[in-house]
């Protein structure tokens, strides 16, 4: 990593993460394969990839839902993957929280919002009688926009974006560091997306969190994150700033993705083309893969060979932008 | 007309709408309460409810005569009186009598209400001890190993050869008879129960939870079991009328109830052969049977059906 990354407060750190999933008596199904980043305190840190690209695994990974076949997972210093005692056990649920996916299936539908919210209250007692708990539900709801007098209803009688703002507040409740996002917003409905957005923009500058923003849709994650992942079959093709991923996109795959977002210009939209993915332009050779510093803060997962096509391809990308950005002063 | 070309003609009429966030999140629907709605949609059928008029009534009934009638069948008063033996049901009769001068209403109504008691008690016993063993079952996937081993050999056991076993070493009686209808029924209880578990136990909000940090038991408690009402209930309601069908069979092959015990089994058991010459004797004691296991059927299912949310709109 670089000087500059050093210097920031390294939250979470994957490293070397395989997960794999038994599929059979000596079959296995390697979901992600060498998953290595760290995600620093105070960002939004998107990971982007297609349908069974292995991005939830890799959050429930970090929730402890599905377990690593190797490397590890660390969190503030201290390894939460594998085997780990009660205590920390303990001390992690409360520091990382998730948002799910869909919100109509990850509540109780048989609960009250109040049981639903104070769940994680109960589980920690973090309260000090009856009174303080109503009150901290009450705030927690508030602070997602909801109304107190919801605490008495159930799941069902609310919309998709009220059902995620329950999500959120039950996850909030815990005051945790660090939040798993699932694709919070793919399944909701495009009026309330950015509703939902903003307040977790707003959540994540008041209480000072991190996001892992997990995401198929890149014109969400342009909006939201500061770093981006963009992962295919299980591996990590390319980690970069978000504008630099979005102004210089140089591993094929991410060049194919980023060609799928739509653009909200009918002059722009018809001369769009779709780049599709074709893997055989990648080095055949089998010489080994790893992440490579392309620029500060720019990997790429290349063998020897490719790296220099990549090298090649970022140079014309920024003479390019020079050009643009020479002609644009002229004007 | 362009609605451009309007002019506005007195400003005053118009006034800026405000716009309250908050009031749009308010829910006017009124609040959903889960039993009440149980108990509505259960009461919306009048088929329904007269069943279950009619099922109150028999268990009432069957619970309170044979107090009043105080009915043994080895007390025999009119053995020695023919002409009180085999009457036709009259109104003095109602049902008439039985082969040593008995009244069969007596009779039925005391064998009835043993064998609602021992149903009853037999299928809350299988459901205290069935539920939770099932709900860890379903829940754990080391209880699962060696669980489904255990259920495989208590489920090959012959069910009438465990019955005779236990019969006499237990001898005849209400105990033993409710013990050998628990001892091996519990675990086919707890495998249904395991397999419903099993469906939902992964689901995201069980997911969810799992993150909360909530211990196993909450969970089983607060989003497995709820989930269960209706299919719990569906279970319960077939228990029932079959565990009272087994009292009757093992009284009718001599190893219920004994002989000082008054039973519906025992007693159909006695008068099947008068069937040819006296057939009220035998089509009475069955006919109650039949009217208590079906309307025990069919309330039981229709609050089941009542019970799942999906009916309640």
């Amino acid at each position: 990593m670089s000087a500059e990354h050093t210097e920031r407060d390294v939250i979470l750190s994957v490293r070397h993460v395989d997960i794999t999933f038994s599929t059979g008596r000596k079959k296995k199904l390697t979901a992600v394969k060498d998953a290595n980043f760290d995600i620093y305190r105070g960002e939004t840190f998107a990971l982007v990839g297609e349908s069974g690209s292995g991005k939830t695994t890799l959050g429930r990974a970090i929730m402890r839902i599905n377990p690593c076949s190797a490397g590890e997972i660390l969190f503030e210093g201290k390894r939460i993957s594998g085997k780990i005692s009660r205590e920390e056990d303990r001390n992690v649920i409360r520091n990382i929280q998730m948002i799910f996916q869909d919100p109509a299936a990850s509540l109780n539908e048989r609960a009250t919002i109040e049981y639903c919210v104070s769940e994680g209250l109960y589980n920690f007692h973090l309260y000090q009688d009856e009174k303080d708990r109503i009150a901290k539900v009450d705030k927690a709801l508030q602070d997602v926009g909801l109304l107190p007098e919801h605490k008495s209803r159930y799941p069902h009688e609310f919309s998709g974006g009220q059902r995620q703002r329950v999500g959120i507040a039950r996850a909030m409740i815990m005051n945790p560091k660090f939040i798993v996002a699932d694709e919070p917003i793919s399944a909701l409905d495009v009026s309330i997306r950015a509703q939902v957005l903003n307040l977790m923009n707003k959540l994540k500058a008041e209480r000072d969190l991190t996001y892992l923003f997990i995401a198929h849709d890149l014109s969400v994650v342009r909006f939201i994150a500061d770093r981006i992942a963009v992962i295919h079959l299980g591996e990590i093709v390319e980690i970069a700033e978000s504008e630099t991923l979005f102004k210089y996109p140089v591993h094929p795959y991410t060049v194919s993705l980023l060609s799928t977002v739509p653009m909200p210009d009918p002059v722009v939209e018809r001369t769009r083309k779709h780049i599709v993915y074709d893997p055989s332009v990648l080095d055949q050779s089998g010489a080994p893969r790893s992440m490579r510093e392309l620029r500060p803060g720019h990997f790429i997962l290349a063998t020897d060979a490719e790296l220099e096509g990549y090298e090649k391809r970022i140079e014309a990308l920024e003479a390019i932008r020079a050009k643009k950005d020479s002609q644009e002063e002229l004007k | 007309m362009d609605i451009r070309k309007t002019k506005i003609q007195d400003v005053n009429l118009f006034e800026f709408a405000d716009f309250d966030e908050l009031k749009s999140e308010h829910i006017a629907a009124p609040r959903y309460s889960y039993w009440k709605s149980v108990w509505r949609t259960f009461f919306r059928n009048k088929f329904t409810v007269a069943v279950a008029v009619l099922l109150l009534l028999i268990i009432g009934f069957a619970l309170i005569q044979p107090m009043y009638s105080g009915y043994s069948p080895i007390d025999t008063p009119n053995i020695n009186t023919p002409e009180m033996k085999f009457q036709q049901p009259s109104a003095q009769h109602i049902f008439g009598t039985d082969h040593v001068g008995n009244e069969v209403f007596d009779a039925v109504w005391a064998g009835a209400r043993n064998s609602i008691i021992i149903s009853f008690v037999c299928t809350a016993l299988n459901m205290l001890i069935g539920i939770p063993i099932g709900a860890l079952w379903g829940f754990s996937k080391k209880m699962d190993r060696w669980m489904i081993e255990v259920y495989n050999i208590i489920s090959n056991i012959p069910f009438l050869l465990l019955a005779m076993i236990l019969s006499y070493v237990l001898g005849a009686g209400m105990q033993s008879l409710i013990i050998t209808m628990t001892c091996t029924e519990w675990i086919f209880v707890a495998y249904f129960i395991r397999t419903q578990v099993m469906i939902i136990r992964d689901r995201e909000y069980n997911m969810a939870s799992k993150c909360l940090g909530t211990r196993t038991w909450t969970m089983i408690i607060k989003n497995i079991l709820p989930y269960l009402i209706s299919v719990i209930m569906t279970y319960v309601s077939r228990q029932i009328p079959s565990l009272i069908s087994y009292e009757v069979f093992l009284s009718y092959m001599g190893l219920g109830l004994g002989t000082t015990n008054a039973s519906l089994g025992r007693t159909i058991s006695l008068y099947t052969s008068y069937m040819t010459g006296y057939p009220h004797l035998f089509w009475i004691p069955v006919g109650v049977l039949a009217l208590i296991s079906i309307s025990l059927y069919i309330v039981g299912q229709k609050l089941a059906d009542a019970a799942d949310p999906r009916t309640h709109v």
